[in-house]
Formats: C-alpha cells, structure tokens, sequence
C-alpha cells in the first residue's frame, strides 16, 4: 500500500506518509497498530489523526513519512505495510507490528532518528514494533525487518539512544518472509532476545518515544495475533508510550497517566452532577461538585427534620410496614394484615387503593415504578395504612403535627 | 462508560431498596427508644433529638449498605460509633462526676499535610476524605454522591407520604 491509499487526515508531515490504517485490506481504517487495549489511557485516535502535534494523534503510524514496502502477501488481512515516506525531517513513527494486525512497518526513519514509543503492553503482548531509526529512505525494504526487531525494544523501556542504535544495527534485514506470514511478532532472534532482556529488566517499561513520536499509544492486545512473539515475560505494569510533541521523561509520562486518570474521574463525575455538561475545567468542575455534594447532604439533614415532626405517625406505618416485610420478603405484593393496632386491618393488593382515600400522591414520584416492587409495596402500605387510620390521621392535623408523644 | 452507568444503575437501584429497609428498621427502633425515653422534654427538644437521630440513621444504614468496600462508609461508620461512644459516655459519667470528661480522640488513620487546594473543601465534606489522594477522592466522591442521592429519594418519598 502505497501512500496513495488514504491520507487520514492530515498528516503533518509532508503528505506522503502512509499511515497504515492505509491498509484497506485490513479493514480497519484505524492504525491497525492501534490495539483496543490501549483503551483507557489513550483513546486511539483515527487514522487520520496524525498531526504532527501530540495529543492523541494516534495515528502515529500513519504519520511515518516512511514509504513502506509491503512486500508480505500473507499480512494482507492486517495491516499492510505502510508506506511512509521516508523524510529526514520526519519522526518515524513506531513500526507497528503485526502484533496489531499490521504489516511490517517501515521503520521510522528521520531526522529524528528513532523513536522510541512505549508500547503500552498488557500482560505480555509483545509489541511489536520496530523502531526504526532509518537513516534513509533507501533502506525501505529493509525497514521493515527493522521494525520487526523493534518489537522487542517496545517491550521494554529503552533509552533512547539504545534503541537507536539497535535498530540502526538490526538494520539487518528479517527476513521479509517471515513477515509474509504475519508474524510479526516474532522478532528476529537476535534482536529480539537483546531487547527483551532489557525490558525486562525495566521495572516500568516507559519508552519514551524521542520528541515526536506519534507512536502515541500502542496498546497490544494482539497477544492472540502474535502467538509467537517470544516477546518479554507477561508482565503486569502498563506500558506507556509518550506522544507525539510529550515529553518522554520517564516521570512526566507517570504524570500524564496520572493525570488521565484524573480526567476520567472527572468526566464520570461530570455526569452524575447534573447540570455540568458544558463545563470545562476541573477547578469549576470541583466547586460544582462541592456545591452539589452540600446541598445533598442539606437535603438529608432538612428531611430529617421533616421526618422527625412527622415521626409519630411514621412510627405506626414503620411497624406495619417492617412486619410487612418480614411476612412478605421479597417481592411480594401481598395483602397487608393490618398488624398495628392503631390501623384498620385492610387487606390490599400492591396496586390498588382504598376508593375513599383522599388523595393520595403517587408515593413514588423518584422511583421507577418498575424498578422498585418492594420499596412501592412499602410506601403503597404506607399509604393505605396511614389513610386507613384516618383517625390517627385526623389526630395529626393537616401536617401532622407532632404529637407529643406517642 | 455506558457499561459503567448500567452496572451503576442496577447497583443504585439495589442500594435503594437496602437502604430503605434498613432505615424503616432503624426508625423502627427509634420509635420503641422513644416510647421508653424521655417525657420531661419539650416538644422542640424532641423534635430536635429526633432529628439528630433521624439524620445519623440514615447515615448509618446507608454506610451499612454499603459495607466495608468503599473508604467513606468505613470512615462514616467509624464516626458514628465514636460518637455514639462518646455519648454513652457522657451520660453514663456526667452524673457521676462533672469535673471528669471522657475524651475520645478520634484517631486519624493517616494524616497526610498537603499544600492548600482546591479539593480541600471536598475532603471535609466527603467522610474519609482526608486521607485519600486526589484520584481515589474523586472515585469516593462519585459513589458517595450517588449514595446520598438515593438517600434523599427514599427519604423524600417517605416524608411525602407523610405531609399530605
């Protein structure tokens, strides 16, 4: 696939990066190097995000300025090797690797020099992705056996200038065929085992992608794809890739998952906080949730007290009311035997009402009906027990004033 | 998202009902206490009383509902026993020696000093708050005001019963 296919977007880049979400075949307009696992921190982005500026352009394949030479037949169903223009100026983006479900990527080639993504891997699905630090745009064919090896190297968190040079010298070509079979994950041993052995040692695989790496986040769930990739142990921590135009430091890339995870809270306090749709910005967003959670807990205090004036009469419902549930456990609309004395004993069923009640307010305005059998049930028998003994009512006054004592 | 706003449906839902069984339980309750106690008061004593009571019912069978598995309802139920402690206390000392004052100091699992911020006031409102990180505090905060929305429902809904 040439560059030809589809542009997403725009690229920033001179244009002639093929983004592999290229790969029609693939059927995936996204980078197929997108993983779904990447979910949670990165929100991959389409394939025509690529902009050079960071944020999510996820699309960081498609950025690669690098011309891909897909050479592999067999991958056609992933995607495809994309073709990135190879332009000094471009920060190659991160080969992805089959692992996605990709073709071989070319390698990064740029002035750049490599990047370095971190690949964000769950549980041991290898990334594989080559950093290709391509030189030159000559190198395209063996690019992509580049990126095979990068695979490794996306495990782990490598220096940069590890990588770099690792790549530069796994220039060495994988063998294409192998990547015909759309296994890309495999990486060629030598580079592989090096690489692997240093992820491993990381504790906490961040690869900083050099400057601009577009490689955004990578999430590799292929581990089902890439059965093979002998790619470093499973390992629990989450790998994360910096983005393009981020910093690559390993702290600022804890401090940006730190703080997704913070904005996700956010957006999911957002929407139980009614009315705080338009509102952008946490320091608002915090004084509206302080001012919610007050004015609720407000509430609970003021129907307290309203309980407390009415409490006398609710004393009688309640008994009713609890041996109604103990007679009647869950989800029984049964007929109420009228256990306190102060009621008139009436058997009713959940639906119905006495016809001479005056006017009784639907009990559950906030419920749904449908939801709440019992709770209806409960507040039903309040009802018909608290009209039923209209003379306890009629004791109350209007409002039910309090009794003094009961 | 959407799987997460289901899920909490389902779950509010059945916090509802627990809830609501639960605080006609203690109500319940209080209204035997009441039968027993005190008949020297005025009304707006009472009236006052009851309130706290109400209020500290509620909250307490709200925490229990939820159980031990969020940080605010333990922090909430420690609270209440402390105070309840307290109480008992009190009364059982204050008539045997006014001079003596039993100090039950609350003790802070973790007292964390921070830089003033902004989520400052948010950490007194939410029980517990104070020993939480900012990310934990906000996913505190979510469920706690989900649970003090259902709250108030059932609440709401009881007293309408009640004040027409």
């Amino acid at each position: 696939m040439d560059g030809s296919g589809d542009n997403n977007g725009d690229l920033g880049y001179q244009n002639r990066a093929e983004s592999v979400m290229n790969c029609p075949s693939s059927g995936m307009n996204t980078n197929p190097f997108y993983a779904s696992a990447w979910d949670p921190v990165v929100s991959l982005s389409q394939p025509g995000n690529f902009v050079g500026s960071s944020t999510g352009s996820q699309s960081e394949f498609s950025n690669s300025p690098f011309p891909i030479v897909m050479e592999n037949p067999g991958i056609s169903n992933t995607c495809h090797l994309v073709r990135y223009p190879s332009d000094s100026g471009f920060i190659e983006l991160v080969p992805k690797f089959p692992g996605f479900g990709s073709g071989n990527f070319s390698e990064i080639v740029g002035s750049l020099g490599l990047t370095e993504c971190s690949q964000i891997v769950n549980a041991g699905c290898p990334p594989n992705y080559k950093e290709a630090n391509n030189e030159s745009t000559s190198h395209g064919a063996q690019r992509q056996e580049d990126h095979q090896l990068s695979e490794e190297t996306t495990i782990g968190a490598l220096p940069n200038g590890k990588r770099r040079r690792r790549a530069a010298e796994s220039n060495s070509p994988f063998d294409p065929n192998k990547n015909a079979e759309g296994e890309f994950q495999k990486y060629p041993s030598g580079e592989s085992s090096d690489s692997a052995k240093e992820l491993d040692e990381k504790k906490q695989k961040i690869e900083q992608n050099r400057g601009a790496n577009s490689c955004g986040k990578q999430v590799v769930k292929q581990t089902k794809d890439n059965p093979q990739s002998r790619e470093a142990p499973k390992e629990n921590y989450i790998h994360v890739r910096a983005r393009r135009g981020q910093a690559t430091n390993s702290h600022s890339l804890a401090e940006r998952v730190r703080r997704e995870k913070i904005s996700e809270r956010m957006r999911m306090l957002q929407e139980l906080v009614p009315g705080c749709n338009k509102i952008t910005g946490k320091a608002v967003m915090l004084d509206e949730i302080i001012n919610y959670v007050q004015s609720l807990q407000q509430q609970v205090e003021f129907l307290s007290m309203k309980l407390a004036t009415v409490n006398p009469e609710l004393y009688n419902d309640v008994e009713r009311i609890q041996s109604k549930d103990i007679l009647h456990s869950r989800g029984g609309n049964e007929a109420i035997r009228g256990l306190s004395p102060g009621t008139n004993s009436h058997q009713y069923s959940h639906g119905t009402f006495q016809p001479g009640i005056p006017v009784i307010p639907n009990p559950n305005p906030h419920f749904s009906p449908a939801h709440h059998a019992i709770l209806d049930n409960e507040l039903q028998s309040f009802f018909q027990m608290g009209f039923d003994s209209s003379s306890a009512i009629d004791s109350l006054g209007p409002n039910g004033h309090l009794k003094p004592e009961l | 998202m959407t799987t997460k706003h289901v899920i909490a449906t389902a779950h509010t839902r059945s916090i509802k009902n627990r809830f609501a069984r639960r605080f006609l339980r203690s109500l319940l309750k209080m209204k035997r206490s009441n039968r027993l106690g005190t008949g020297f008061q005025s009304n707006e004593d009472i009236r006052k009383r009851n309130t706290q009571r109400i209020k500290t019912a509620a909250d307490r069978s709200m925490a229990r509902v939820v159980g031990p598995r969020k940080i605010w309802s333990r922090a909430l139920l420690f609270k209440l026993r402390n105070r309840a402690r307290i109480q008992v206390g009190l009364r059982n000392r204050c008539l045997v020696s006014k001079k003596k004052k039993v100090q039950r100091k609350e003790k802070k699992v973790q007292v964390i000093s921070r830089e003033p911020n902004r989520a400052d006031n948010l950490r007194k409102l939410v029980p517990g708050g104070d020993s939480m990180d900012i990310c934990s505090l906000l996913e505190e905060t979510a469920h706690y005001i989900k649970c003090l929305a259902t709250q108030v429902k059932v609440m709401q809904s009881i007293a309408d019963l009640y004040s027409t």
